[in-house]
């Protein structure tokens, strides 16, 4: 399994693929809409592209909607990388 | 003076426009409900929408003059021709009534509340503005490549809310899936000098100069293998460039 560090590396490696979003904007304390300029639209894309890269299924997970900021995202994924690792 | 000024806009212009919409809508609904015994769906409707742009011409040319003018620029004169989607800043409610300078067929994508405006939201509804707020985005998809296969002009304000600072705010993307799905000319569209027609959380009109930049087109041979969230920051960045340049030479 990836390590914490790997995984976040991972989940902003993302953001530069998908998004075309400058590194230097991917503070854990950024938050996704405001900063990050993403919509709820741009979400779905996300979660795709989330699914995709750590071979998930978090399309249907309630606790998305709870995720505000890349922080947020990025412990959302070590959390679930860890619930399948169990 | 300016004081002066300021009630003589506000005590001029509310009654007029208060008579005008009242007479307008009248006879636009004896217009549409007679003319829809006659016309097709289609041409009741370009009807209605052409009556909207005069009717929105006549309010920023003429019931807002003398105090407020407009200074229009074109500076899409080579564009291809349309139908286009126009992209706009959005800094106050009188906006919505700019796009009449635009001579085409267009509807609007509005947020919720213009569709509860008296009279004005039904006229909306029924000329086929779209609520992207109050609908899945499946439908707005549906709806806009329509209105582009018909010919029909669309009009977004992708920052979604007035901007409380003057600074262009974030974009939303739906628009920009309409184009990436349609391959329709993108018209970025600027407008300044609004801002107090009326200031939010005001009803108070001030005097001044509306400034409206339409900048040349954005073809699809440009934007075609963008993703939307590209497309619509690359659009938003060139609004922000040009909102920032006509500030400074206000």
């Amino acid at each position: 399994m990836a390590s914490e560090q790997e995984i976040i590396k991972m989940v902003n490696e993302v953001f530069v693929e998908s998004f075309e979003i400058d590194k230097a904007k991917l503070a854990p304390e950024a938050n996704i809409f405001n900063d990050l300029g993403l919509d709820s639209l741009d979400i779905v894309d996300l979660v795709v592209a989330l699914q995709k890269k750590f071979a998930v299924t978090i399309r249907d997970d309630e606790r998305v909607r709870n995720i505000r900021t890349l922080g947020d995202l990025q412990q959302f994924i070590l959390t679930i990388k860890k619930e399948i690792g169990k | 003076m300016r004081i002066l000024k300021i009630a003589c806009l506000n005590l001029l212009f509310y009654p007029l426009f208060i008579i005008f919409s009242l007479t307008t809508f009248v006879n636009l609904g004896i217009v549409v409900i007679f003319s829809s015994l006659f016309l097709s769906k289609r041409k009741v409707l370009k009807l209605l929408r052409q009556a909207i742009r005069w009717y929105g011409a006549v309010i920023i040319r003429i019931l807002f003059f003398p105090f407020i003018r407009l200074d229009y620029k074109n500076y899409g004169a080579n564009d291809p021709p349309g139908p286009y989607l126009f992209v706009c800043n959005h800094r106050a409610a009188s906006d919505p009534f700019l796009m009449a300078v635009f001579p085409y067929e267009i509807i609007q994508v509005v947020n919720i509340w213009p569709f509860r405006i008296p009279a004005l939201g039904i006229i909306a509804k029924i000329a086929g503005y779209l609520s992207v707020r109050e609908m899945p985005y499946e439908e707005f998809s549906l709806r806009t490549r329509e209105l582009i296969g018909q010919g029909v002009s669309i009009a977004a304000f992708p920052e979604g809310t007035r901007s409380r600072t003057g600074a262009v705010g974030n974009f939303y993307g739906a628009i920009f899936r309409t184009a990436l799905e349609t391959g329709a000319p993108i018209v970025p569209v600027c407008i300044t000098g609004n801002e107090s027609v009326p200031p939010i959380g005001s009803g108070w009109l001030r005097p001044g100069v509306i400034k409206i930049h339409r900048l040349p087109a954005i073809t699809s041979d440009r934007y075609r293998d963008f993703s939307a969230f590209k497309l619509k920051n690359y659009v938003r960045d060139i609004i922000a460039r040009e909102v920032q340049a006509m500030d400074q030479t206000a």
